[in-house]
């Protein structure tokens, strides 16, 4: 037959599981109670860990007492830094940054603490009731040094030193440059600039950090159950740590409920865990209650930018200068380092835009406050809010509307791949036609006119834009973290076929939320050729694949759903192979569909079960060298990575009485490549667009000048709940993506859009009163001030 | 995040109840809905050597009328009060007040003789038990006793009740009353107010015959605002009134600041509600938003 009469495959027509709407495989487990989390874990007599908490943000350790708590009934041991000396090496957040200082990460605290919240003594108890009953009874004498409670005054020369062997409380120092910003400044028609600011944040995941370390004495080898996204690095770096080959230290990711970030790093509570379990050969658990969650948990953001832009006479962006602040905290965070949040802020700065030239500066400066780390969206919350916010200021300044500043200065289709300042490549991504989806779906000209219509009436209403991309799906030509030495480029993929037929697909990236469960089952389907719902996939378990970095930097859609596709064409070929003897014909006329080989345009089929009975089990059916195992594994690297873009456009009403805010309108205009589920995809913007919304209006982690926090619980810390989340719309531009699948990364895109959108609308609702608004959360007290004080300078200049 | 250790006792008495307080020698801890309490006990910011239940006293959750006042037995659930038609219609400053006090879960579980003990200066229950002037009855190991709310609230979380003591059941005398609201401003709803008002008025053809102002989330403790009460009587009922009324309630409080609110913006927005609030006071019934 040749290739124009033979039956076409049914590839084309036949409903694929890519692209359908399917009901996540997860929930029905995570919503009945049935899901399983490492508090879950039951394993045999437990003992319970509690940790001792720094109430001093900077002080020396001068002695530590814990007789007391060593007779405590119920108590097994009280680990402090000293009696753990000799059971660990450092864990160093290395990085081949230059002006970067990598502090080493300790299990309890060492010589000194260094915030309020560093765990500094552990007791094992046999219950977690009695552990913190022996808590009370440790001793502690600090001598006080003084705590860096501000970035601002860290840096300056008669700064105490939070790290003494840094030199410097300026952990990294760094700085990206194109073109000749000082000549294009002064030569811009128009210069914008301001000092932005987005404070600290929580990631605030749902189920707190939790960690079960369960010991198998027959091999002297530890489980880690750990609420983490990154599973496959923790275990290489405790491994390292500790001096322990893979395979006695098993790293699983069982259900996990929520990171953004917070679990993506290695944990001082980690290693703690692994230790002790060794030394008291002991099974152990610990679940970080809210407060422990809230003081110790990486945090985000905390960055002061000063910007300025310059416009042409044509609003053309031409120049756009910025040095960055971030607080980082106390510590760099393995394996991302304390560069990661502040020096993503000057990496994607530019934007989408099109700017000749562009100096960003950042100085990551250490304080007496929990690491930053990853968090939903990675420096692009603030490099966005701040780009966005110039791009309004410009607009203004020229008496442009902020639509049309932006499509005059987005990248456009033609000039893909595009490289902006910090080396980013943005391959070819519908800017353009997410900023246009985005207007027409939110009714842009009649918002413009029911906005005029509004403000006859003295009603604070407005519009806000923001457009962004992001880069996803990092291969591992580019360090998702800057300078960091491990690769993050590549996922694997190993599906098996057993001998009952069935389908395994296991993974080492991580769902703690995201749906990969469904996802990744829904890409093995279609390549496979198997019906969704015999496909069990695995993740997570850093048994299953040799190496793996886990779940972060929206990649496991690209890299771990690239890998699926290799590895189930693989296995696929191998079915063919099979098949084409038991059915006696050519490998090329059968095609493989809801779990059978068929020979096309017939009905000669077999199943995978009777594929795995001839290949396992059945010892006449296949020649020897037939009987291939039935398994196929790839291990995928995109390389570059791909862009994911979108447009955000938020419409809000300042209530004059009030101070409050009201989202009436939220339309998301996103292009994330080829669709696997749209349904999924829908609840990522939700929910990272509800997250942005507490960066924009009201999350606030409050230090006080001593480092304490003001905020450290659910009735201090205030989060978006339902009633202040609006019903959204998400359009969606597909456009063609080069990696496997056409996917793109989608899962921080809405907290990095969210803030910027919102801040946006409200300084348009504000305008009319003169008022502009550079920091994040927007919360009804700040606008109150801001209010207040342009009340007060009316007053002043109807005095004079 | 545990509490500490505690001895636990469930009586179904009132007299038990108190009999184990006075066992317990002043380290006694009456539990009710335990809403406020639990975070407490699990911070170990209190710690009682002996927890007394009060969930199995069925003689303490009741709503009744009695001539001209209601009573609310102090074990009465806020959703009782909430869905309860004899509040609706004779203490609807109170029903209107209930869809306030937190979220539905705590409502099903929080009680008001727990709300007017845990005396928080931003919860609806205290402010309008000094709205009504409530009497509270109170038994100790001397017996029964009557204490009037203005009396009950010493400081922000704190009464003046023995640790012998249990709040056994409210009285709220019915007001004469022929127009009132009740205003709130919380970060999210069902959070404690940031400022909080509540007025009743009984008006004649042109003037204020008689008025109750109470206000809370701006002192550490609710207020009745007598002063002002006295200043309304007479008053005559003109478009400026409800301006009026915003100065004079602003004029007699000085709000306190805490980190949901400093006290400029919490005193701005009492005088934003107080406004808000009489306006809808002296509307028609037929009016009311
Ligand atoms: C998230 C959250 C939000 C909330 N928001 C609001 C709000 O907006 N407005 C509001 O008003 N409340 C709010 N609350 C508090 C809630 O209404 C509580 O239920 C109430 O304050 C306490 O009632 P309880 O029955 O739960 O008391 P418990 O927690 O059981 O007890 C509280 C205190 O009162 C004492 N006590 C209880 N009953 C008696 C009694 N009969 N005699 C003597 N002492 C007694 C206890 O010993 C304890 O000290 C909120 C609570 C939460 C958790």
């Amino acid at each position: 037959m040749n290739s124009e009469t033979r039956p076409h495959s049914s590839d084309v027509l036949r409903p694929r599981n890519v692209g359908a709407a399917i009901k996540r495989t997860e929930d029905p487990r995570l919503l009945t109670g049935r899901g399983e989390y490492s508090a879950d874990r039951k394993p045999d007599r437990p003992l319970h860990v509690a940790f001792l908490r720094s109430g001093q943000p900077h002080a020396r350790i001068a002695r530590i007492d814990t007789v007391a708590a060593q007779v405590s009934p119920g108590v097994v041991a009280v680990f402090t830094a000293e009696n753990l000396a000799g059971d660990f090496k450092p864990v160093i957040p290395f990085s081949r940054m230059p002006n970067y200082y990598a502090t080493p990460i300790v299990p309890l605290a060492t010589g000194k603490v260094r915030y309020v919240g560093e765990a500094v003594a552990a007791v094992i108890a046999t219950s977690r009731y009695l552990a913190e009953d022996a808590l009370e009874l440790i001793d502690v004498d600090y001598e006080p040094l003084g705590a860096l409670s501000r970035a601002e005054t860290a840096i300056a020369g008669d700064a105490a030193l939070l790290h003494e062997e840094a030199g410097t409380n300026v952990l990294i120092a760094r700085e990206f440059k194109k073109g000749d910003v000082a000549a294009d400044l002064k030569a811009a028609a128009v210069r914008v600039s301001g000092r932005f600011e987005m404070t600290r944040k929580a990631p605030l995941a749902m189920e707190p950090r939790s960690y079960t370390a369960e010991y198998d004495k027959r091999r002297d080898a530890v489980t880690l159950y750990t609420s983490s996204n990154i599973p496959g690095i923790v275990r290489d770096a405790i491994c390292e740590s500790l001096d322990l080959p893979g395979h006695r230290l098993r790293v699983v990711a069982p259900d996990v409920g929520g990171s953004f970030g917070s679990k993506g790093s290695l944990y001082p509570e980690e290693l703690l865990i692994c230790i002790a379990a060794r030394k008291l050969g002991r099974s152990l658990k610990w679940t970080a209650d809210r407060l422990e969650d809230v003081s110790s948990s990486s945090q985000a953001f905390a960055e002061i930018v000063d910007a300025e832009m310059g416009f042409d006479a044509n609003g053309i962006a031409t120049s756009l200068q910025a040095d960055v602040i971030g607080d980082v905290g106390a510590y760099s965070i393995y394996p991302w380092t304390c560069g990661l949040e502040p020096v993503q802020v000057v990496s994607f700065l530019p934007g989408p835009y099109k700017i000749a030239s562009y100096r960003g500066a950042v100085r990551g400066v250490a304080t007496c406050k929990p690491p930053t780390g990853p968090y939903r969206g990675v420096g692009r919350p603030i490099s966005t809010f701040v780009a966005e916010r110039l791009m309004d200021l410009g607009a203004k300044a020229l008496g442009l509307d902020p639509l049309e500043i932006r499509r005059r200065n987005l990248i456009p289709a033609e000039e893909f791949p595009y490289r902006i300042a910090s080396g980013i490549i943005w391959d070819k991504t519908g800017f353009v036609e997410c900023l246009e989806a985005a207007a027409e779906a939110v009714g842009y000209e009649q918002l413009r006119a029911q906005q005029a219509d509004a403000r006859k009436h003295g009603r604070l209403f407005g519009i806000g834009i923001a457009s962004y991309a992001e880069l996803t799906g990092i291969g591992s030509r580019i360090a998702v973290a800057p300078g960091m030495p491990i690769n993050t480029g590549s996922e694997t993929a190993k599906i098996t076929i057993d001998s009952t037929g069935a389908i395994t697909a296991a993974f080492g990236v991580a769902s703690h939320g995201q749906g990969l469960e469904t996802t990744l089952a829904q890409i093995v389907a279609d390549d496979l050729g198997a019906r969704f719902e015999d496909v069990r996939v695995i993740q997570g378990d850093s048994d299953e694949v040799p190496m793996s970095t886990g779940t972060y930097a929206s990649r496991s859609a690209v890299l771990g759903g690239g890998a699926a596709k290799h590895a189930s064409r693989i296995l696929q070929d191998k079915i063919k192979r099979v098949a084409s003897h038991l059915l006696e014909a050519n490998q090329d006329d059968i095609e493989v569909l809801d779990g059978k080989a068929v020979v096309i345009g017939t009905d000669r089929a077999v199943t995978f079960k009777q594929v795995a009975k001839a290949v396992y089990s059945d010892m006449k059916t296949l020649p020897v060298e037939a009987r291939e195992e039935l398994t196929g594994t790839y291990t995928y690297d995109p390389i570059n990575g791909t862009t994911a873009a979108a447009t955000h456009i938020a419409v809000v009403e300042v209530d004059p009485l009030t101070c409050f805010v009201q989202i009436l309108k939220y339309v998301v205009a996103e292009d994330c490549g080829r669709i696997i589920n749209p349904m999924i995809v829908d609840g990522q913007v939700h929910g990272g667009v509800a997250q942005g919304i507490g960066a924009a209006l009201f999350e606030e982690l409050v230090y006080d000048d001593d480092g304490q926090l003001l905020s450290a619980s659910l009735v201090d810390y205030v989060i978006p709940s339902a009633p202040e989340v609006p019903a959204m719309d998400v359009v969606h531009i597909e456009s063609e993506s080069a990696v496997a699948g056409g996917f793109r990364g989608m899962g921080e895109g809405g907290t990095i859009g969210a803030p910027a959108a919102i801040a946006n609308a409200i300084a348009d609702a504000l305008s009319p009163l003169g008022i502009d608004v550079s920091i994040l959360p927007m919360t009804p007290e700040r606008i109150f001030k801001l209010m207040e004080q342009t009340r007060l300078n009316a007053r002043g200049k109807a005095d004079e | 995040m545990k509490p500490a250790k505690f001895d636990y006792v469930a009586p179904t008495t009132v007299d038990a109840a108190v009999e184990a307080l006075r066992a317990a020698n002043g380290e006694g801890k009456v539990l009710a809905g335990g809403q406020s309490l639990l975070p407490l006990l699990n911070f170990r910011m209190t710690r009682p050597a002996v927890l007394v239940d009060l969930n199995g006293i069925r003689e303490l959750s009741f709503i009744e009328l009695r001539g001209d006042r209601v009573a609310i037995g102090a074990l009465t659930r806020h959703r009782e009060i909430e869905q309860s038609p004899l509040i609706a219609s004779k203490l609807p400053v109170m029903a209107a007040a209930m869809r306030h006090v937190a979220h539905l879960a705590i409502r099903n579980r929080g009680t008001i003789g727990g709300s007017l003990s845990h005396a928080d200066p931003a919860a609806e229950l205290p402010m309008l038990s000094l709205l009504y002037s409530a009497s509270l009855s109170v038994q100790g190991p001397s017996g029964r006793r009557t204490i009037a709310a203005e009396d009950f609230f010493v400081d922000a979380l704190t009464n003046c009740l023995e640790p012998e003591d249990i709040v056994v059941e409210i009285e709220f005398p019915i007001l004469q009353q022929n127009g009132w609201a009740f205003e709130e401003v919380a970060r999210r709803f069902g959070d404690f107010a940031l400022a909080s008002i509540a007025v009743s008025v009984r008006r004649g053809a042109s003037t204020i015959k008689d008025a109750r102002v109470a206000v809370m989330g701006v002192a550490d403790t609710p207020l009745r605002l007598k002063e002002v009460e006295g200043q309304l009587r007479g008053i005559a009922i003109d478009d400026q009134m409800p301006d009026r009324f915003s100065e004079l309630v602003t004029s007699s409080v000085s709000a306190n600041g805490d980190l949901h609110a400093s006290a400029e913006y919490r005193q701005h927005l009492l005088g934003q509600l107080a406004r808000r609030a009489m306006q809808t006071a002296l509307a028609a019934e037929s009016d009311r938003r």
